[in-house]
Parts: C-alpha cells; structure tokens; sequence
C-alpha cells in the first residue's frame, strides 16, 4: 500500500467527519499556538533586554544605598556621598565615578499631566552611560547650570500634549525627593533635545529630563546622592570591581551590573514562561486525549468498515497504518494552524511581556516606558512547533489504530 | 503456482468443526464437514437458519479459523498460515459479496472498486482504468463517481460485485447476495454470477434461501445441523433461459 494512498483515504475519512475533525484539529492547534508564542515572544523579550545591556555597556555598574528602590525590610540609613565617589574612583580599573539623583515628575504641558524622569547628573556622563546618545537641538547644560536642561526625545514630541520646543519653559512637578513630602515644583529651560533613543539601563531616555547635578543638589537640599555609576575600564574587571565595592561596603550598598538585572529580569520572565507553558502543555495534553478519544469513536463507528477492509485483504499493519495517517493529518493539519495562529498570538504576549522588561529599575520612580518586544522565531523553533503536534497525534492514534487492526473480521462485518 | 495447486480442487474442507463458546456452554456450529468444489464450479449452499452456512463460508473465505479439521484453498492448507498471509490470500485469490453489499458510503463506485488495488499499492492511473472497466463489465457505465447512497440496491450489489471480480480472484464467495433485493434485481444479479462463472471461469460459492437461485447453479449442497445433509446436481438444459 502506498503512503500517499493511505493519506487520500484518510482525507477521506476526516472530511466525512467534517465537524468532529475540526474540533479535534482545534484542540492541537490552540494547543501548539500557546506553546510557540510562549517560546518566541520569551525569546523575544530576551533579545531585547540583551539588546538594551548592549547599548548601555556592560561595563557600568550602578551603586544604591540599599534603603532604596531594592529596600527588602533593612533599616540601613547609609548614604552615598562625594567621599564615595573619590574611594570609588581611587579603585584601580575604574575610570569614572558619576553620582546622581532621580526623581520621578509631572510635566504639565497644554492642560495635559506628562509622566517623565528627572536624573540630575554630570552631563559628561552621558557619553558613556549612553552609548551613541546625541543631541538633536541645541547643546547641553553646562556644568554648574541650575535652570537649563537637556530633554528626552519623547519629552519635546509628546504622543498627546503640546510639543516643547527649543529654550522653552519646561514646568515640573517633581516627586521623590527625601525629606520633602508632596511634589515641588520646579522649571528649567529646555536648552538641549536629545536624539530619539529608546530604552537603556531600562529607563526610557526619550522619557528622561536631564539637569545638571548641582540643580540636583538644590532640589534635594541635601549632599546625599540617589546613587553613584561606576564605570569600569575593562569588561573583564566588572566583576572584580564589583566584588571590591561590595566587600568594602559590606551590605550598606547595592551594587548593580547590567548582567545581574538581566539575570533577575530574565528569572521573572522565566517563571513566567514555565507558568504559561504549562498551560499551552496542559492544553496540548488534553488535545493528545482528544485525538485519542476522536479516533477511539472512529474505530467503533467504522467496525463494519474495518471488516470490509479484512475480508478485501488489508493486513493488520495496512489497517493499523490507515487510522494513524488519520491521526497524523489530524496533527499535521493542528500544527499548521497552530503555527498561524501562534504567530499572531505571540504578538499579542510580546506586548503583555515587553511592559514587565520596561519598568524603571535603574532609575526608580517615574512612569512606565514599556520596550518593544517583537518576537524570534527560529527556524528549530518552527520545525519543532510543526513536528512535535504530528508525533503527539500519532502517538495519540495509536491505541485506536491497533485496535482497529486486531478486531475479529467475522465479528466486525457483523456490526450494525 | 505449482502443477500441484493447479491441479488441486479450488475449496476443500476436510473434518472441519467449529464450535462458538459462550459463557461456559459450547455452541457447535459445524460438526465435520467434508466438501470439495472443483475448480471454475458454481455451486450453492442451502440450509435452514442455523444450519451454519455462514459459518463455514467464513472459515472458506479465510475471515475465521476452525476449531478442528483443515480448509484448503487452491492447494493451501489455510492452518500453515499466519494472519498477514491470511490477508494476502483473501486478497490475491478471493472475492466477497455480501448480502448487505458492505460498501464504504463516503467513497464513490470506482474508489470502492479499487480498494483492493490500494492494498497491493498498484497506482491510482492502472487501478482506475481497471475499476471503470470492471464497472462497465457489469453494467454500470457511467456510474464510476456515484456514492453508494445514490445508487439502487441492485446497482450496489453490482458494485460490491465489480469489487469482488476487480482483482481476478479464482474463487468468489457470496453470502445471500440477493436477499435485499427484488425479484427483478435478483434476476439481473444472479444472471452476472452465471456470466462471470462462465466467462472468466471464476468458481463461486453461493449462500441462498431462494431455491430459484440454488437451481440455476451446478450444485446445491444442502447443510443441516452444522452437517452436511444432501448434495445434489442440477440438470441443466439451460434452465434458466427455459423459465
């Protein structure tokens, strides 16, 4: 008997039972979609938060009292000051030490509230925090200028809102301050807009306003900095670096490299992705059970025709074979629109897990700024998702199909 | 195929019993039955409601073993062979009609004609010109890609006939073929078992009530009690043109 015979037949035999072979075919499909999507927009998402540790370097680390945005129950009141940045800039690899200060704020821009990010940082800084940010208009602030500031992209072309231009007043309701309860307000002017950028250190640059340290120091009060960049001159030496400052800090400190929030980003997403796979592996269970069940009907329905292809001389094995080509075009027929309908569907998910890699957890406060997650499909990953749904049909036919080869001819031509 | 099958009768049952098992009771259906049909024969089988016609028609149609005795097919002893060569041998050498017709009703004529054919794996271009041929033969042009549900019974039964002849079998085996058929369609039916036996020399085995059909075959052997009652030749002068 020929293969291509046995998959007319069983053709055949699938539209004949056009609304129950749907169903089935359903089960696997809806099944193999929620698998693939899971697994290409994950993939997806990983790409990007390399992709973001890429263009902030790896070679930065980021210090924070551990009072802060990581607080975990400690009553640690230490806190970062010029004299930490002296030690940190006398360790040997290190090459600069740039505090800062972040706050969240509100931008009121034609009756509409704009969320954003204020760091008040050395502007020097930006080069080498950022790699390849530019300014688009104008300059940056010089040092020591309290009332001007360099603004983000998205900042100066608002989605909704009137657009800021160039030496415009930018009027800010900041949140986030230590000592201070409430929002203080506070306007610089606009005397730099930054080239389009996107997301680094997971902060929104294009949603970030930068002003200079010192006007940081006037809005804090205080000599206490949010947090300390350290840039190390050798990739190869971050860790060392690291372990250096955590050691001399003991637990007063937190320090932060690009490659452990990837790791830590990468462990939510991952519980995430084993979570919502054992649902698309629940779902595709039930749809292995499914076909069983489907084919298991088939075969006591088709008795008599069982028989007749008995007493017409069809082996065991042909028999066998014809109900698992039924089974397998009910998988190969699943996996294909499983792998339309997964593609769709990833979409969908890489838009649900790109606003957990968005948050600002550099920066702390502000507003969410999600990253664009678009996801990967790699040529294994669409040979599996268009595989794996065919064996488990198959396997699933089994059982079935060896019953339908064993039945007694006599009794089976006998059925009504 | 040795001289010695060749020369061998076509069916040959020696001894043959057969006993159904129910619970712990023992229903003998056949209790030693001895027949010989010679090659290119058309003889009937007669007998009361469980006289075990049917049964011994599926033990000589190689669907079922006896419980004691030996069935030889064409010089085979059909006991030295395992299922799968059970199969070939159905499929190689015996054609079945049935009284329910036992087509496959999603398939259209020519498709149920060429099942056989699929299972010896002959490609669809050679299967497809021998079905419509096959169903020309038995007046069935123009019928090859109608289901069986837009066919009348007579038409079916001539079908499941094609399929029985499409692959050349050297014995055909018909279980009451014409008993859901009219007394026309019977005629037209019965009269294309005559003209195959005739033309193609093909031997058949014929289960029937009807005493009509029993008396247009060579041979009528009469079961009873799952033994064999009487067997009798018909005179023939052409009986049946004669009616």
């Amino acid at each position: 008997m020929q293969i291509v015979d046995m998959f007319k037949l069983a053709y055949k035999a699938l539209i004949d039972r056009k609304v129950r072979s749907v169903l089935t075919i359903l089960g696997i499909t809806v099944g193999s979609a929620i698998i693939l999507s899971l697994i290409a927009s994950s993939a997806g998402l990983n790409a990007g938060i390399s992709a973001n540790i890429e263009k902030t370097g790896a070679n930065v680390l980021t210090l924070r009292n551990s009072g802060g945005f990581f607080a975990s129950g400690s009553t640690n009141t230490y806190e970062l000051s010029q004299q930490d940045v002296t030690y940190l800039k006398s360790i040997p690899g290190v090459i600069a030490a740039y505090p800062y200060y972040s706050y969240g704020a509100n931008i009121m821009s034609g009756g509409q509230s704009i969320q954003a990010s204020v760091v008040a940082i050395d502007m020097l800084a930006l080069p080498a925090l950022y790699n390849g940010l530019t300014v688009a208009e104008g300059s940056i602030p010089l040092l020591g200028d309290t009332t001007s500031a360099a603004i983000g992209w998205g900042i100066a072309n608002p989605v909704s809102g009137t657009p800021i231009g160039l030496h415009e007043m930018v009027a800010m309701s900041i949140t986030g301050i230590k000592g201070s309860k409430g929002a203080v307000s506070y306007a610089v002017l606009a005397s730099g807009i930054l080239a389009q950028y996107g997301t680094a250190l997971f902060a929104n640059i294009d949603d970030t306003i930068f002003i200079s340290l010192a006007a940081g120091g006037v809005l804090s009060k205080s000599p206490y900095f949010t947090g300390i960049y350290v840039i190390v001159d050798n990739t190869d030496d971050v860790v060392t670096v690291q372990n250096t400052i955590t050691t001399y800090y003991s637990n007063n400190v937190r320090v932060i490299s690009p490659g452990q929030i990837l790791s830590s980003i990468q462990g939510i997403t991952g519980q995430l992705t084993v979570f919502l796979g054992s649902i698309g592996a629940v779902s595709l269970f039930v749809a292995t059970v499914g076909i069983v069940n489907t084919m298991y009907v088939s075969v006591m329905e088709r008795t008599r025709e069982i028989g007749i292809l008995k007493a017409i001389g069809y082996r065991p094995k042909q028999i066998m074979g014809m109900f698992l080509a039924e089974a397998a075009l009910t998988g190969v027929i699943g996996a294909f629109c499983g792998l339309a309908l997964g593609y769709a569907l990833s979409f969908l998910m890489g838009g649900m897990l790109g606003g957990l890699g968005g948050g600002r957890v550099a920066f702390g406060g502000g507003g969410g700024g999600g990253m664009t997650i678009v996801p990967v499909f790699s040529t294994g990953l669409i040979v599996f998702s268009l595989v794996f749904p065919v064996i488990l049909a198959t396997i699933a036919g089994l059982y079935p199909a060896w019953r339908a080869s064993r039945m007694n001819a006599v009794v089976a031509l006998k059925y009504e | 195929m040795t001289m010695a099958q060749r020369s061998a009768p076509s069916v040959q049952t020696i001894d043959v019993t057969k006993v159904y098992r129910v619970g712990h009771v023992d229903y003998p259906a056949l209790r030693g039955i001895n027949i010989k049909v010679e090659r290119g024969e058309f003889v009937s089988i007669m007998g009361p409601s469980g006289s075990g016609k049917s049964t011994l028609l599926n033990l000589i149609g190689a669907l079922d073993r006896p419980t004691s005795g030996r069935v030889i097919i064409d010089g085979v002893d059909l006991k030295k062979l395992d299922e799968d060569r059970l199969s070939l041998l159905r499929n190689r050498k015996l054609g079945f009609v049935y009284q329910s017709f036992n087509l496959i009703q999603r398939l259209t004529s020519a498709e149920n004609v060429e099942m056989p054919l699929i299972s010896r794996g002959i490609p669809e271009r050679v299967r497809r010109s021998k079905s419509i041929k096959m169903l020309s033969a038995v007046g069935l042009t123009g019928k090859a890609n109608k289901r069986p549900a837009e066919l009348s019974g007579g038409e079916q039964q001539r079908v499941a006939i094609a399929r029985a002849l499409v692959t050349e079998p050297a014995l055909i085996i018909a279980d009451e073929p014409t008993g859901n058929l009219d007394s026309k369609t019977t005629r037209e039916v019965v009269d294309q078992f005559v003209q195959v036996n005739k033309g193609y020399g093909t031997t058949i085995l014929i289960v029937t009530h009807n005493a009509e059909i029993a008396s247009m075959t060579q041979r009528v052997i009469s079961l009873k009690d799952g033994l064999v009652d009487k067997e009798e030749y018909i005179q023939r002068i052409d009986s049946y043109s004669m009616r």
